[in-house]
């Protein structure tokens, strides 16, 4: 999840419109549990990514989210069972444990409704993050007010996402050039992780010091931060905060109904 | 301390938090206005300590004891309010190109230092094109810093630290990296800006370019300053006693890898433009060429890390655009640039034995182990933990893991990045004992001082594909540039018989 150069009507707005656009989304996704606003609002996020040429770069991170969803659905079954039984966990007809952990349908619909929560705001934020250079989010970060430990924080993790991504690949190769097997069985799998854990965490660690002064000595707590680029609000932004009106409009309109 | 000193140490002694021997041990350095001192030394000698520490970066980072006086523009640095204000005097350059590269394109990171420091829009562009233009590095403005090669990376990072203006540069290895041009062009800056009144500090262990512009050469060993004002020969540099044993005449004949129309597009970018390579059994072939002209993506090719866009690649009777990455593995051995991407085991044997035990699985033979870290020098290291050694003993380590598996092919990455001249020595050593054993090497490098001296056979890349034309070792060194164009430059694919 970083950056990518391209041209689209997401890349050509006010990094400030898109925070707005992220943080309303996120508000609209807190504030309701229904399944079905949730999947229009989902949706919406989606269209406006595929608009501006985006939709590829967010729909990567599905297998993620199904993973993400699997996870949520099992935690509410074990932990929120209400409702119709709609099955059974365990099947019933497996001998002494069979019939344990009732799938229900609260269970089912609040393990869906968080699903598309997550779903919306992590597409809405990765359309953020792909479409804008990490100094443009730095500035609106300073403009609201933001402490600077906090945006700094913000670039690294940032910055360490694709970093920790690039040396597992770089690492994943250098044990691959040893014959590497990632192993087989549960145990296995996790055993052969060391391989590739350990250089991994130990030289993320040595980079992070670099990483931390280099940050110092380019100035970022000197408080006089000027872009170079002109980031000026322009038409674009006037589109998106109409779209921004609309869509909390239509969420207003639809919870009254 | 002189008067016209803008840098100086005064005695500086230096401990690392729990170690129990300084590193730096009674150094005095004074560095006046617009003067270049170059401070080299074999490796572990504590050249890298000597930039922390002249930066501040030791007091205000690291901790540990740190004994004597350091002043940046006449000010201790004590005075200053941590790295942040050290920063608006001094731009330092780490010998880790990439853990200074932060955002995500090349226009984004030179920018952001000059970001910060309430210049005018019309300044930035100004400062901004200058840095650009001088370290040659216009045309990646829209790269992803990451997607860019070791060299670019680091001239990347030199771009940066420029852009900020600063009287005072502390450069670690600056140019350890990049090819010969790269090098003259970095050279050549430095030298204008301290004709500017820029003072340089640089420590690196390629002193050919970098001594025609320094004042000052200062050789420290054992965190000492053991000579000033060092000549060239006083280090001297890898040389003839490279020139590895002859094959026989039988082992020169038979190809072993043979590539055909190779291309390799990488996110968009045609990394490999239609590479026809053949190599000989028994060959040393050095693969030379600018930053970024495709060396690493080819040899990537040879064990399936890559796989071809199009083309064909056959090692050792085994089409590598399919075949397991595992069971090339067997045929070609790959060393990394970096050994620090590998290490991960307890000890220096169980290092070795992982390679080992991944083609055999469960029929580990300790003397295949043994046998491998003798051949580079550290058996006496085996119950070491990898990442106590040197780095010179790390990438030796890399190679022994490699060639424990016996692979027919051994391909190696930069190898004497970063090592000092002995080091390297020992390096080239073992490749040579290693091709008098049957193996084939394949050396990928921009240092064209070691190839002439080691390399059977030089191949050139640029701009992903191999300059036509042909050239041998023997043929003299190539122009400092090393922009050897096709109608200058004899560059050859056909082996010659070592002598």
């Amino acid at each position: 999840m970083q950056y990518v150069t391209r041209e689209g009507i997401f890349h050509r707005l006010h990094p400030l419109t898109k925070l707005i656009f992220v943080i309303v989304v996120v508000i609209l996704a807190v504030l309701t549990s229904d399944t079905a606003m949730l999947a229009v609002l989902t949706g919406l996020v989606l269209a406006a990514a595929a608009v501006a040429g985006l939709a590829r770069d967010l729909l990567r991170q599905v297998p993620l989210l199904i993973v993400l969803a699997a996870s949520l659905l099992i935690l509410t079954i074990l932990i929120s069972p209400d409702g119709v039984t709609l099955g059974y966990l365990v099947p019933a007809a497996v001998p002494v444990v069979g019939g344990i952990f009732p799938i229900t349908a609260g269970a089912v619909d609040l393990a869906l409704a968080m699903s598309l929560r997550f779903t919306a705001m992590i597409f809405a934020f990765q359309a953020l993050v792909i479409s804008t250079q990490p100094r443009d989010l730095v500035y609106v970060m300073d403009y609201l007010r933001v402490p600077v430990d906090y945006t700094l924080m913000f670039l690294i993790a940032l910055r360490f996402i694709p970093s920790l991504q690039l040396e597992g690949r770089r690492i994943s190769e250098a044990q691959l050039a040893r014959a590497y097997n990632p192993g087989r069985g549960p145990v296995g799998k996790i055993r052969g992780l060391v391989p590739i854990l350990v250089p991994l965490i130990v030289n993320s660690l040595s980079k992070a010091t670099v990483l931390g002064l280099t940050i110092d000595l380019r100035g970022y707590r000197s408080g006089m931060r000027t872009p170079m680029r002109n980031l000026t609000p322009g038409r674009a932004d006037i589109i998106g905060f109409c779209c921004i009106g609309l869509l909390i409009t239509g969420y207003l309109a639809l919870l009254v109904l | 301390m002189a008067p016209e000193a803008v840098l100086s140490l005064k005695g500086v002694s230096y401990t690392y938090p729990g170690s129990e021997f300084p590193a730096l041990s009674q150094i005095d350095l004074n560095i006046r206005r617009g003067e270049i001192v170059l401070v080299t030394g074999p490796a572990g000698a504590g050249k890298t300590t000597l930039c922390l520490a002249a930066s501040g970066i030791l007091y205000h980072d690291y901790g540990g004891t740190l004994k004597g006086s350091i002043a940046i523009l006449g000010k201790d640095i004590r005075d200053y309010p941590g790295m942040a204000g050290i920063g608006r005097e001094v731009g330092v350059v780490f010998d880790d190109a990439e853990a200074q590269l932060i955002f995500s394109t090349v226009e984004e990171e030179v920018a952001s230092g000059l970001e910060n420091l309430g210049l005018s829009r019309d300044e930035m562009y100004r400062r901004f094109h200058t840095v650009m233009e001088a370290t040659g590095i216009s045309d990646l403005a829209d790269r992803a810093p990451h997607t860019l090669s070791g060299g670019q990376k680091q001239r990347v990072a030199i771009a940066a630290t420029l852009a900020l203006g600063t009287g005072i540069l502390i450069l670690d290895e600056p140019t350890a990296e990049l090819d010969a041009a790269a090098t003259a062009t970095i050279t050549d800056l430095l030298l204008r800006l301290s004709e500017e009144g820029v003072t340089v500090l640089i420590v690196e262990q390629k002193l050919n370019d970098l001594a025609r512009i320094a004042g000052r050469t200062i050789l420290i060993e054992g965190g000492a300053v053991v000579k000033k004002r060092i000549t060239k020969t006083v280090l001297g540099r890898p040389g003839d006693s490279f020139r590895p044993p002859v094959p026989s005449q039988e082992s020169v004949t038979t190809p072993i890898i043979s590539i055909r129309g190779l291309t390799h597009h990488y996110e968009g970018v045609a990394a490999l433009k239609g590479v026809d390579l053949e190599i000989t059994s028994g060959e040393i072939v050095a693969i030379i060429g600018e930053n970024g002209s495709g060396k690493t993506t080819l040899i990537k090719h040879l064990n399936g890390l890559l796989r071809p866009t199009e083309g064909s690649v056959l090692v050792d009777g085994l089409d590598a655009t399919s075949a397991p990455t595992a069971e090339l593995a067997r045929h070609v051995g790959l060393v990394f640039q970096n050994p620090d991407t590998m290490l991960f085991a307890e000890t220096v044997g169980d290092e070795v034995a992982f390679g080992l035990e991944n083609i055999d699985p469960g029929r580990l033979c300790a003397e295949k182990v043994d046998a491998a870290l003798q051949e580079v020098g550290l058996l006496h290291r085996k119950a070491v933990y990898p990442r106590a050694l040197s780095r010179g003993e790390r990438q030796r380590l890399a190679v022994a893991c490699v060639i424990a598996m016996k692979p027919r092919v051994i391909a190696l990455d930069e190898p004497t990045t970063g090592l000092d001249a002995q080091e390297s020595a020992e390096i080239m050593e073992t490749l040579g004992r290693l091709r008098r054993d049957g193996h084939t090497i394949i050396m990928v490098s921009h240092d064209m001082h070691l190839v002439e001296d080691c390399a059977d056979r030089i191949v050139e890349m640029k701009d992903g594909r191999i300059v036509p034309g042909k050239r041998t070792p023997e043929e003299g060194p190539c122009p400092r540039s090393c922009s050897m164009s096709p109608g200058r430059a004899s560059f050859t694919a056909s082996t010659r018989s070592p002598n």
